[in-house]
């Protein structure tokens, strides 16, 4: 029996949590890339800090001219705001929060109901939770302002559904955490995710096609929503407003029942993990035993132009391309956004703009635009290999054929996605005329090849580990994102002055002829920085390796 | 006389006021099976780590197969095979393509690369799964991956940190036989485990590294004649182990101070 002179109670254990979960910060800032992701981060956090104050002053003057104006029944709009953004958010960015998982806690004598409560604490640390609830003070205060009899119920009301809203976040977090504790499931959630930005991009044109339409519908569908919590919390307020204590009662009842039965369900969802519910991997199963078919000496091999270490990181790079669903389903994008730019902007009725833009300038913009989206991973391109990086140190290879090797996989898959927008963008669209394309084609070179030199040296000085279809704390190195923008507007810096020049002089092969030229440079630029780079990798090794390997 | 295959002087480490590594002279001749044993922390990894290109020595010289390792660091690396800490897999690829790809970055033709993950897949007991990835596979599965890995070129040297670590009984005696046979053959393993019991019965030559300095080197009769007593000859490894490493006493856990648990 374990002489415990006294057990702590449940206060005692959250104010422990806190003070771990702030040693853990504090430690991490030992790392200077730490550091310096700890600057981008309050930068971010004085941006988020400031769009929340602007929203809330949004929200409270809504809520003052809704009430004061004689439109309570719009009330209910900012209480769905606050619920859709306090439960969505979270969703869309499960992912991309901090890697600590407070069920590591329960290895400790943590009482069910401890374990609960600071659940339940871990959904107020939320950003979404902190603005929601920044939003509904507004709201409060400008609903008061204008009508000062509603304060009790707004005061009652608001705390109830910030109750519900936190008990329903955490449960479908809880439920999220078990989903996507698996890799495929991850993977599916990462594919549906992006489905949706894409398909989000897509909703101007619809509605402008179809949204006359689709008003009937939306007008019998309305009356149902008048059961969900957001609808009840306005019919509360209106009820207080207009002095039906009847409908204010059954709107506090209402959000009391949902908020005891999500509180019931996650209940049963932190017992299930209290008693340890098993969310790791399990191993693949076992497939039947398959011999691999031996190949012949005699066989060709596609990549016999290259050297054997170039071919092996090159089919390497492929396969891991292929196997990370995150990477192939950007290589999507590209041909989507032709189609959906040039839907609202381009061809004989686009739906975003009055008068078509024009293909001369809109086919180099939309190109520029798929580069910068496409050469983003190069900059840090050892993210995937974590550990593994020690292979190619242990290898007798360089860095110029490791480089070479993951290079042409980008530079192949680049062509391939270009190519494919091209075509896409000729057939709904039309191409530019001759000088206009090799100008583009030129640039793109230019752009590519100057690039891959600079994305080489950011991925051995900022690197930073990726995991494989994991969302959860998955983000970029701040600085490599940081060098990719500043090499971009460089390189369209650089670009400008060009076109003003040929615009200047009236010669349309001007452009064309100058970025022939730089491209040419760039190239020979690019195979010249392969042999500093590869003896800044023999330097660099000890941090990357370090970085990859955490 | 056998030539030396690893051979080191002041060899030394140091992260910023921290020696992990302090003027190490090794001496290892071809063919032995040798143990590079220590206490955690003791400077067994980093030591590996600059026999084997991850980590730059801040000084000193290492010499493998009578090539400096800083002047000949490609040509050396051709002829070691590593089994690193963590093992640094690429655990999105199948057993049979990682050792494709490992055959392929020392040079091998992609016919020998083939048959040689073949025979090496079947002798781990790696091939019934061809189309798991290794991120699938369990901890003793990637250990025996990242060791058919560490010998697909057939390296003269083989570096092993902690080669059996989680690797079932049965795969352990095949791996032993293996590296045994690989010994006879002339190659020259270079092993670090914290279990000395293997280390007693595999090497034929022990080192003993302790607060980043060499404290014993030398084969398992010299150690034992090192040690004092006429009980000489019958000490075990452990014993000359913990005589050596515990013998100013800090190494020694102090039982009074947990009465308490005690």
């Amino acid at each position: 029996m374990a002489d415990l002179a006294r057990i702590p109670g449940v206060w005692e254990q959250v104010r422990l949590v806190a003070g771990l979960r702030w040693r853990i910060l504090r430690n991490n800032l030992r790392k200077k890339n730490n550091q310096w992701d700890l600057i981008g981060i309050i930068i971010a956090g004085i941006f988020a800090a400031l769009a929340v104050m602007g929203v809330s002053v949004g929200f409270g003057f809504g809520a003052y001219t809704l009430m004061s104006g004689g439109h309570e029944a719009w009330i209910a709009l900012p209480f769905w705001g606050v619920f859709l953004f306090w439960q969505l958010f979270p969703v869309f960015t499960a992912g991309f929060g901090a890697g600590f998982e407070f069920r590591t806690l329960l290895r400790f004598p943590l009482s069910l109901r401890a374990f609960y409560i600071i659940g339940l604490a871990y959904g107020l640390a939320d950003f979404a939770a902190i603005a929601s609830i920044c939003w509904l003070i507004a709201m409060i205060l400008g609903a008061t302002v204008a009508n000062a009899v509603v304060l009790p119920a707004m005061l009652v009301i608001s705390l109830l559904f910030v109750l519900m809203n936190i008990t329903l976040e955490r449960l479908i977090g809880s439920w999220l955490e078990r989903i996507l504790a698996r890799r495929r499931s991850r993977e599916i959630f990462f594919a549906l995710f992006i489905g949706f930005i894409v398909s989000v991009q897509f909703i101007n044109p619809i509605l402008q096609r179809y949204g006359h339409s689709a008003r009937p519908w939306v007008g019998q569908v309305l009356p149902y929503l008048a059961i969900f919590p957001p609808s009840l919390a306005s019919r509360a307020v209106i009820g207080a407003s207009q002095n039906h204590f009847g409908d204010t009662l059954l709107g506090f009842a209402g959000i009391s029942a949902y908020a005891l039965l999500f509180s019931a369900f996650l209940w049963l969802r932190f017992a299930k993990q209290y008693r340890g519910e098993e969310l790791s991997e399990t191993a693949a199963p076992s497939h039947s035993r398959v011999r691999p078919v031996a190949r012949t000496a005699g066989q060709s091999d596609a990549l016999r132009l290259l050297t054997p270490q170039v071919a092996a990181v090159l089919r390497k790079e492929f396969r891991y391309l292929t196997r990370n669903s995150f990477s192939f389903f950007l290589l999507i994008m590209p041909p989507v956004f032709v189609l959906l730019f040039t839907t609202e902007f381009a061809g004989r009725h686009p739906t975003a703009a009055k008068h078509p833009v024009s293909t001369e300038f809109f086919f180099p913009g939309m190109m520029a635009y798929l580069i910068l989206i496409l050469m983003a991973p190069a900059y840090n391109s050892f993210a995937y290999d974590g550990k593994a990086i020690q292979s190619y140190f242990t290898a007798p290879v360089s860095f110029r054929e490791v480089f070479l090797g993951k290079n042409l996989l980008q530079v192949a898959m680049l062509a391939f996605e270009l190519i494919l927008s091209i075509v896409a963008f000729s057939y709904l669209v039309a191409l530019p005329s001759w000088p206009v394309l090799l100008a583009t084609i030129a640039a793109i070179v230019f752009f590519i090849s100057g690039q891959l030199s600079i994305a080489n040296w950011s991925s051995l000085c900022f690197p930073r580990k990726l995991n494989f279809g994991q969302m959860r704390g998955q983000r970029q190195s701040g600085m490599a994102v940081l060098i990719s923008f500043a090499t971009q507007i460089l390189l369209g810096g650089i670009c400008a002055p060009i076109l003003f020049m040929s615009r200047w002089t009236g010669d349309r092969w001007l452009p064309a002829e100058v970025f022939a030229f730089l491209a040419a440079a760039a190239i020979a630029g690019y195979i010249a920085s392969l042999d500093p780079l590869a003896a800044l990798a023999e330097k660099k090794k000890e941090s990357l390796i370090d970085a990859l390997s955490r | 006389m056998i030539g030396a295959a690893i051979v080191t002087e002041k060899l030394t480490r140091r992260f910023g006021n921290l020696t992990a590594v302090d003027a190490v002279d090794l001496k290892v001749a071809a063919g032995q099976f040798f143990g590079f044993l220590g206490p955690n922390g003791a400077g067994k990894s980093t030591t590996i780590k600059m026999l084997t290109g991850l980590l730059a020595p801040s000084s000193g010289s290492a010499q493998l197969l009578g090539l400096d390792f800083a002047a000949h660091p490609a040509e050396v690396k051709r002829q070691i095979g590593v089994v690193p800490e963590g093992m640094g897999l690429f655990e999105r690829l199948t057993g049979a393509e990682y050792l494709q790809f490992v055959g392929r970055m020392y040079g091998l033709d992609r016919p020998t690369t083939q048959r040689r993950s073949e025979e090496l897949l079947d002798f781990m007991q790696l091939s019934d799964r061809p189309k798991t990835l290794i991120a699938d596979y369990s901890h003793g599965m990637q250990k025996k991956l990242a060791l058919a890995a560490a010998v697909i070129h057939g390296p003269r040297i083989l570096f092993l940190d902690e080669p059996f670590e989680g690797v079932d009984a049965l795969a352990a005696g095949a791996l032993k036989a293996l590296l045994g046979r690989m010994t006879e053959r002339g190659v020259t393993i270079f092993l670090t485990s914290h279990v000395l019991e293997i280390v007693e019965r595999l090497c034929s030559h022990v080192a003993i590294i302790y607060k980043g300095r060499l404290v014993a080197q030398g084969s398992l009769e010299e150690l034992r004649a090192g040690i004092a007593g006429e009980e000489g000859s019958k000490t075990t490894l452990e014993q000359i182990f913990l005589s050596i490493v515990g013998q100013d006493g800090s190494q020694q856990p102090q039982l009074e101070e947990l009465s308490w648990l005690t």
